[in-house]
């Protein structure tokens, strides 16, 4: 929850360091508007994902995997496979179907491939959450904040506990 | 005006006079009075939480008693316009039990909103001027109005034509006329602004039915006059007033025209409601049928309807509202019914369900119905100390005189020292008058009784000798010139100018003359007054 | 013209009420209840006849008596509307899960108080499939293991900020009105009690201080606005004020209820800027507003994004 109300400042500059440090090669610049999010929900020390798939032979063959990520049941696009959007020549970025390669700071982009209508309305604030200014700057949440990636539906949470009855209020 | 404040205070001490049944109801009042009082600071302290309205129903019982009393207070108009404007005189004897009971139904009112505020002292945050009066923008604004107003209406009327018999004088209609034509419409507005309070409101289909103001005025005719009815004979009963069995025959007719009414317009709403069965007869439904198993108000609701369509055909027929024993049957019936019915029966479906279609049932709560029992004594000791002040004005007991008026002929007079009779020689008058000094005498007959007046000028004005072998009965004038000895300086004065004399005989009960009084008596009497 | 003659008619008042003031404290002294504070408080006027001055008087005083009560600085803010912005709030039906982490984040926000409760969001469950406009359907008080389930779905209600509103209509004193920036607000300092704005309220939105709040010091949140979250006193209504002392600031935060959506189905912007989310939402979807037969023209838009 913190996280979510830094400052615009503060943001601005992680995001600048974010920018820095990454490894990427070309960046896409379809949309002109950037979008301050918070840092995608990685699993704890998984990325970067270059500190293990650097100078690991690429299996394109889609298989059930073993060694690692067993935990991902892919319950979305049904038979997809990794490359559909993960970057087989470097894991740190991602891949849109046309081949343009993304940040996972703009995974909306990829995401936008298929849901479109979805992509203009979190643009335009309408799906999504926004914290931070109304009138000032906004923090966008990703939209793989919501939705894992590898299985997106969104999860049923517990609700906070009901009001007290009006006759139990003494 | 001074002297108007202190004898009201004066007929103020009346209140502490009675008998023994009247220390005892006195202290029976002020015992449930100073309970509802503790139980209301108990809320003071702790807020309205010691109640049982919640968000859901955030207004109950107070609000309820509130509402049933207004429609008491209006109810006077029922005596007002027979009284005054039909000169119907049956009821124009009692209209002032009327508007005294108009005057403590408003109060009560006014307590029921005060305990009702969470933030008592903030009160004046309500008036015009000196707070942010929301008028006429609020309803409530509107009722804060004419609730005053009639308070103040009917106090000045009540208490002037009090102060008007208190100095032994009619009310003049020139002064209270225009005051009690402003009372009906008024008495009208009171209510129908009350009903529009809530009427208003479309957050709450059950209160947002136009037929709403009439049926408040018809039940308000029929509870109102039922408790001045039984009022009328307990005072009838307990003082020496006379209220004749016609104004409350008269009245309880009037109780039945406007139950038909009450229970045809009732009849109205509910078919209304029920054939065409919107989601906005959901509270309708609650009040008579239950709603979703919650019920507690329809045992009330029937038992309501069952009271007022049982008193209406008692009070229809003359056979029964001309019995004592079924009218006063009919007037609980009549009490109990509208209070139900207009009181929880109409505020609480406003809030059930509530605007989120949430259900809560609302029960007061001991302290709650404390408080309510607190403010109905502090109503009943206050009509009980308002009738005591009236009752001895009202029928002559107590008066007021201004010093001239105390000041009595036989204060004034100069004793009679010697009187004659028919037969006394004329010789013997003039000698007497000569050795008294006087210039008139008084003729008596063997009982004392004055028949006749011997003057000084009569006997002048016989010839020389003509007096002799003559007796008094041959002079005397018939004996015009007597006042009783009760009669006021005002009084005298008046018998004085209207002859030609200047002496006037004061007389006692027996017709025995007591005195004289000579125009420079009255006179130095008037100024012994003045100097004072 | 208005405002002048609210000015002149202010000063009268005042020479009044210092009269009355002096006149009722002589009275009361021997009572025990003459500190100044007191008849300060108690002859406070209204706060729409106050000027600059005498409003940063009462929040000096206000901020003392806080600190006295909850021995922790409270800070007080009167800011005013800001010039060409209409507040609009915006409840995505299709996504809201009834989770009701708003109620909660509002009542963190809010200094509500936590005993008695009382929360300014009610959350509706409604069984889908079965009718639902007339809310007698509704369960406020669904307490499933996890949300949302399958065969219900939620709304979330709370002040509509009408543009006619129909319980500034009803107060008798004034105590509530809608600013200029379409924010219904109240003066808990000049509000008696009497609930008539509860009765006329058709959203069931506002809510009573049936005893005193009670609120653990380390749970009141210090950053307040004199007509939003600062401590209430028993006595007196209460409602959303769309965050008031957050939204009312340029820039200024979203409101705590928006913050706390898991979902993002709430939305809030000016209504009065073309590019806000909320214009986008009332352009881009179809909107309504809750109960409006009755004309009060809320600017709260409950909306489908998706047609689940």
């Amino acid at each position: 929850m913190k996280k979510l109300t830094l400052t615009g400042k503060r943001l601005c500059y992680f995001f600048f360091l974010l920018l820095l440090s990454s490894p990427a090669i070309s960046i896409e610049h379809e949309i002109h508007r950037k979008f301050l999010v918070p840092p995608p929900p990685f699993s704890e020390g998984i990325f970067p994902c270059s500190q293990c798939h650097q100078g690991m032979p690429v299996n394109r063959t889609p298989r059930k995997l073993e060694m690692m990520h067993q935990d991902i049941v892919l319950n979305h696009m049904p038979g997809g496979w990794c490359f559909d959007c993960h970057n087989p020549d470097n894991r740190d970025t991602l891949r849109l179907a046309n081949g343009k390669i993304v940040k996972f700071e703009e995974s909306y982009n990829l995401c936008g491939q298929c849901h479109g209508t979805i992509l203009r309305e979190w643009k335009a604030g309408l799906h999504g959450k926004r914290t931070g200014m109304w009138n000032g700057e906004k923090q966008y949440l990703l939209c793989v904040h919501c939705h894992w990636p590898h299985d997106p539906a969104f999860k049923a949470i517990t609700p906070m506990p009901p009001p007290v009855r009006p006759a139990d209020i003494k | 005006m001074i002297q108007a404040i202190k004898n009201f205070f004066i007929a103020l001490r009346q209140i502490a006079v009675g008998n023994k049944k009247y220390y005892l109801w006195v202290s029976f009042l002020s015992f449930l009075a100073l309970l509802g009082a503790s139980a209301y600071i108990g809320q003071l302290s702790r807020g309205l939480i010691i109640t049982a309205m919640r968000d859901q129903v955030s207004w109950g019982m107070y609000i309820s008693n509130f509402t049933f009393l207004v429609g008491v207070a209006a109810a006077a108009v029922l005596l007002v316009i027979p009284a005054y404007l039909y000169n119907f005189k049956p009821i124009k004897e009692i209209v002032l039990f009327g508007e005294l009971l108009a005057i403590t139904a408003i109060t009560m009112c006014i307590l029921f909103i005060i305990v009702d505020m969470g933030q008592p002292l903030r009160v004046w945050h309500i008036l015009p001027v000196v707070g942010a009066m929301n008028f006429p923008a609020s309803l409530l604004a509107w009722d804060v109005v004419v609730l005053n107003g009639y308070l103040i209406i009917n106090s000045v009327i009540a208490f002037y034509v009090l102060y008007r018999l208190s100095i032994g004088k009619e009310y003049k209609m020139s002064v209270i006329g225009p005051l009690i034509i402003l009372s009906i419409p008024w008495a009208v507005s009171i209510h129908t602004v009350t009903a529009f309070l809530y009427n208003g409101l479309s957050s709450r289909p059950f209160w947002n039915a136009s037929i709403l103001a009439p049926r408040f005025l018809a039940s308000a005719f029929c509870s109102g006059p039922a408790i001045m009815l039984i009022l009328f004979q307990i005072i009838r009963k307990l003082s020496v007033v006379e209220i004749d069995n016609k104004a409350i025959f008269k009245i309880a007719e009037l109780i039945a025209y406007a139950m038909g009414i009450n229970l045809f317009l009732l009849g109205a709403e509910i078919f209304k409601e029920f054939y065409s069965g919107s989601i906005h007869s959901a509270p309708i439904q609650y009040l008579y049928l239950g709603l979703h198993g919650h019920d507690k108000l329809v045992p009330w609701m029937w038992f309501a309807t069952t009271m007022n369509i049982s008193a209406f055909f008692l009070f229809l027929f003359p056979k029964t509202r001309e019995n004592f024993t079924t009218l006063n049957m009919a007037c609980l019936f009549v009490i109990t019914g509208v209070y139900i019915e207009k009181g929880m029966g109409l505020v609480i479906p406003g809030f059930v369900p509530d605007t989120l279609g949430e259900i809560y049932e609302y029960t007061p709560t001991t302290q709650e119905i404390l408080v309510t029992i607190g403010i109905w004594a502090s109503g009943a000791l206050l009509y009980t100390f308002l009738l005591k002040l009236a009752i001895p004005v009202y029928t002559g007991k107590l008066r007021f005189f201004s010093k001239t008026q105390l000041t009595a002929a036989r204060d004034i007079m100069t004793k009679l020292v010697a009187t004659i009779r028919a037969e006394t020689p004329l010789d013997e008058v003039v000698k007497l008058m000569l050795s008294k000094r006087l210039t008139d005498m008084a003729v008596v007959d063997d009982s004392d009784k004055l028949i006749g007046i011997v003057s000084e000028r009569d006997i002048i004005s016989l010839e020389v000798g003509q007096a002799s072998g003559k007796t008094a009965a041959d002079l005397m004038a018939a004996p015009t010139g007597t006042v009783p000895e009760s009669f006021h300086i005002q009084e005298l004065g008046k018998v004085l100018a209207s002859r030609t004399a200047n002496l006037l005989f004061v007389v006692n009960e027996n017709g025995q003359p007591v005195g004289t009084i000579e125009g420079s008596d009255i006179l130095k009497s008037l100024e012994d007054i003045r100097r004072e | 013209m208005e405002e002048d003659g609210r000015r002149s008619g202010g000063i009268d008042r005042r020479a009044f009420l210092q009269g009355a003031a002096l006149g009722l404290a002589t009275l009361a002294l021997p009572l025990g209840r003459a500190d100044a504070s007191f008849w300060e408080s108690f002859f406070q006027k209204h706060f729409r006849e106050m000027n600059d001055d005498e409003i940063k008087q009462v929040i000096d005083r206000l901020e003392k008596e806080y600190a006295q009560k909850f021995g922790k600085q409270i800070e007080i803010g009167a800011d005013k509307p800001i010039p060409g912005v209409l507040y609009g709030y915006g409840l995505d039906l299709s996504r809201c899960i009834g989770c009701r982490r708003c109620v909660y984040g509002c009542v963190e926000e809010n200094n509500q108080s936590l005993d008695p409760q009382i929360h300014w969001i009610t959350v509706l469950r409604f069984k889908k499939g079965e009718k639902w406009v007339d809310l007698e359907n509704s369960e406020k008080y669904y307490n499933p293991e996890k949300v949302p389930e399958e065969e219900y779905f939620y709304m979330p209600v709370q002040c509509q900020q009408c543009e006619n509103p129909p319980c500034v209509r009803a107060c008798p004193t004034q105590a509530t009105w809608k600013d200029p920036d379409g924010i219904v607000v109240i003066d808990y300092n000049w509000c008696i009690g009497c609930r008539y704005c509860m009765a006329a309220c058709p959203y069931g939105a506002r809510r009573f201080n049936w005893g005193s709040p009670k609120r653990p010091v380390e749970k009141i949140n210090p950053k307040t606005h004199y007509l939003g979250n600062r401590p209430r006193y028993r006595g007196v209504v209460e409602k959303c004020t769309f965050c008031i002392q957050r939204t009312r600031k340029d820039p200024g935060r979203y409101p705590a209820c928006v913050e706390a959506c898991p979902v993002g189905a709430r939305k809030f912007g000016n209504l009065l800027d073309p590019n806000s989310e909320i214009r986008y939402a009332i352009e881009h979807k179809r909107v309504f507003r809750l109960k409006e037969d009755l004309n009060t023209y809320p600017k709260f838009y409950y909306f489908f994004a998706y047609g689940k």
